[in-house]
């Protein structure tokens, strides 16, 4: 049967020579990991070599679509990016959404695979599968959003542009990648991206694959798009993601001052309800998207006028984390993360791991310190600053927090909040343990958007003392379902939304792909996708000591800050307890003792002749 | 009616308030009474008519999907849920994380 909806080929561009050859995909391939970041997992797997240098020539830059880009499917328009990630060593997966995604399923190829490193700077156009570079030695210098508006002026209409900023320029190892005021921010692929020598990549063309059933999609793309507006996204429209602030603070789960705190003084002063209130401007949805959960600030002190997008992220990594309490500052802060082209999320947790170096007294002087102050919003922005440019102390905090510490020394790892080189997101394991399990064996490092196992922890499905099986179930569960929407490239907005979500976005499957897709088929792929991830990871390297968390977390603390308790009637979160919990995890995955993916699901995609 | 035919006098438990429940009020907790959560949520969306329909069931007082109430730090979906004077009871969206 045909495959509809897919090209089912994707172009590896070689930028050092300008060749280009065409990988085909076969209905295998998209049967085992459907698309998006499955599929760009399982073409980084295919084409980077053991050992490539992360900076280096080797190590392949994908762009991915999904079979469900460019078909109407509300928020569907999200692209995948992956590399092996400079900042971790271990898989780097980001995804970003809108008008990129489109433009390149219309190349005519599912998927770009770029290798190899070009002679000068460059723009990489890809115009309906005609690949050429452009000389961008002029751009250098310019922000993400400048470089898109230059590129586009210059090439004329129908392109869409991925670039970098300053940080991507200079190797920031948390650089990311942009795309129409989005961000692929996690894992550093900005990074990978400069050291490409592309400043940008633009891509047009005019060629979508047919869908099996397009009356039956644009009927059930039209359902979706109205329940889509109902109660479970009423927070995405109504607040965002800023909405978090204030009830985690209330929760304790608001991580303050590089975790030395769950809750925070300032929270109601940067949280979602006052932003409301005191300084949003509009509201903006990705292409294709009728949620619409890009809520836009303002600052209000007369000072310079800065709009900016915002959430909960940015929020509590350029605020609480920082101990920063000035809106108007965190939204400069923000700004300023996108501008350079970095990783809030990381920029922000390596700002709070140098100024917990001062507060204790650590002398970075010898690295262009001093060390920035909790609470400091002005060191804060100097600090960004140094950081997308690597001037001063900005050259350490560039490597992130990882990195950092080892630089530093002087026991500085103790309190570098990080799980495999990647910065922790907002979410305080000491009180969200089935979150720390899915934080610690997260194949990307410390990620909510790999693994959503907090929903575990808010809600009543767990008692606070579940036994180690069921957290492992719950975040088995919570990391499948992330890799499936991720490959569907659904938004995860819309996860409440769905009553059965494998089974009902098979049924949008079959729509689009004429396939007999079932909804165990999307259950299955959603665990080979994470296989296909694991098995990258052990490629590099990965051994079992990396599926862990920062000492803070496990009660090893050292007395900084009044500490995080355990969860309502639950007990503290230990070494013994995460060990414990990591164990049940590899049962339920199926995987040997040690993490391995022997005899796993990820051995299977292998057996089925899909990982070549 | 004497005193004694007379239901015991109750204290209102503040029902805390976060994002779109928050808005809709206008504040950050609402009042309600109630010797269980199911009690407790049919009062609340009779006090507060702004909740009710969005977030709370008009009948019943019940959150909607999209809503959960948070008792004593822990959620829960359980109406018969009791309450006394030192619970702390938040009404959240159930859409927990980014």
């Amino acid at each position: 049967m045909i495959l509809r909806g897919v090209h089912g080929r994707a172009l590896r561009i070689d930028l050092a020579t300008g060749e280009t050859d065409v990988l085909p995909l076969t209905g295998a391939d998209f049967a085992a990991v459907v698309g998006g970041a499955g599929l760009a997992s399982l073409l980084l797997l295919r084409h980077c070599p053991p050992g490539a240098d992360p900076l280096g020539p080797d190590n392949p830059l994908v762009f991915a679509a999904s079979p469900f880009v460019g078909t109407g499917i509300t928020t569907a328009a999200k692209i995948a990016l992956a590399a092996r990630s400079p900042q971790t060593g271990m898989i780097g997966d980001s995804l970003s959404s809108s008008y990129l995604a489109l433009a390149l399923k219309r190349t005519g190829y599912d998927a770009l695979v770029l290798t190899g490193q070009a002679r000068a700077w460059s723009t990489l156009v890809v115009d309906s599968g005609a690949v050429r570079l452009e000389p961008a030695a002029d751009l250098l210098g310019l922000d993400p959003a400048a470089t898109s508006d230059a590129v586009r002026a210059r090439l004329g209409t129908g392109y869409r542009v991925a670039a970098i900023g300053p940080a991507g320029e200079h190797g920031v190892v948390y650089a990311a990648v942009a795309n129409d005021g989005r961000l692929a921010g996690r894992t550093g692929t900005g990074a990978v991206m400069g050291s490409k020598r592309l400043k940008a990549v633009a891509v047009r063309g005019n060629t979508l694959p047919r869908v099996a059933d397009p009356k039956g999609l644009a009927k059930a793309a039209r359902a979706l798009g109205e329940k889509s507006l109902g109660p479970q996204t009423a927070k995405y429209r109504e607040l965002g993601t800023a909405a978090n602030v204030a009830f985690f603070d209330r929760m304790g789960t608001l991580p303050t001052r590089n975790f030395q705190a769950g809750s925070f003084a300032g929270a109601a002063a940067i949280s979602g309800e006052t932003l409301l209130l005191e300084h949003r401007t509009d509201r903006h949805a990705c292409a294709g998207c009728t949620v619409g959960c890009e809520h836009r600030y303002t600052t209000t002190d007369g000072g310079a006028a800065t709009e900016t997008r915002l959430e909960y992220e940015t929020l509590f990594a350029l605020g609480s984390l920082c101990g920063v309490a000035d809106p108007n500052a965190v939204l400069r802060a923000a700004a300023l993360c996108d501008r350079l082209g970095i990783d809030a999320i990381s920029a922000g947790a390596t700002v709070a791991w140098a100024m917990e170096c001062g507060e204790r007294g650590i002398d970075l002087s010898p690295w262009g310190g001093p060390a920035p102050a909790f609470g400091d919003a002005a060191a804060l922005l100097e600090t960004l600053e140094a950081i997308g440019h690597r001037r001063g102390l900005g050259d350490l905090l560039a490597e992130g927090t990882r990195r950092a510490s080892e630089t530093v020394g002087q026991g500085s790892d103790r309190w570098a909040m990080h799980v495999k080189g990647l910065e922790l997101p907002g979410y305080d394991p000491r009180k969200l343990q089935t979150m720390a399990l899915g934080l610690a064996v997260a194949t990307r490092g410390a990620c909510h958007n790999r693994s959503s196992a907090y929903e575990a922890d808010f809600s009543d499905a767990l008692d606070p003392n579940a036994e180690a099986r069921a957290r492992a179930a719950a975040a088995v569960a919570a990391e499948d379902q992330a890799a499936l929407l991720d490959s569907l490239t659904v938004c995860k907005f819309l996860r409440h939304v769905f009553v059965d979500l494998p089974e009902e976005t098979a049924a949008l499957h079959r729509l689009v792909t004429g396939q007999e897709t079932t909804g165990d088929d999307l259950r299955r792929a959603g665990a080979e996708i994470t296989g296909v991830k694991k098995r990258f990871n052990e490629r590099m390297g990965w051994t079992r000591a990396l599926d862990t968390l920062p000492p803070r977390l496990l009660g090893e603390d050292d007395g900084a800050g009044p500490g995080v308790a355990a969860p309502a009637g639950g007990s503290p979160l230990t070494r013994a307890r995460l060990e414990t919990m990591v164990d049940a995890y590899y049962a339920a995955r199926g995987w040997g003792a040690d993490g391995r993916v022997e005899e796993s699901r990820g051995r299977g995609v292998e057996e089925n002749g899909v990982v070549r | 009616m004497d005193a004694s035919s007379l239901p015991p006098p109750t204290i209102p438990i503040p029902v805390e308030l976060f994002g779109v429940p928050r808005l809709l009020v206008g504040g950050a907790a609402a009042e309600a009474d109630g010797a269980t959560l199911g009690e407790l949520a049919a009062d609340l969306a009779a006090r507060a008519p702004a909740l009710a329909g969005p977030v709370l069931d008009p009948a019943t007082g019940w959150p909607l999907d999209g809503y959960a109430f948070v008792v004593d730090e822990r959620f829960t979906r359980d109406p018969a849920t009791p309450l006394g004077p030192g619970s702390t009871v938040l009404l959240v969206s159930s859409v927990a994380g980014g």
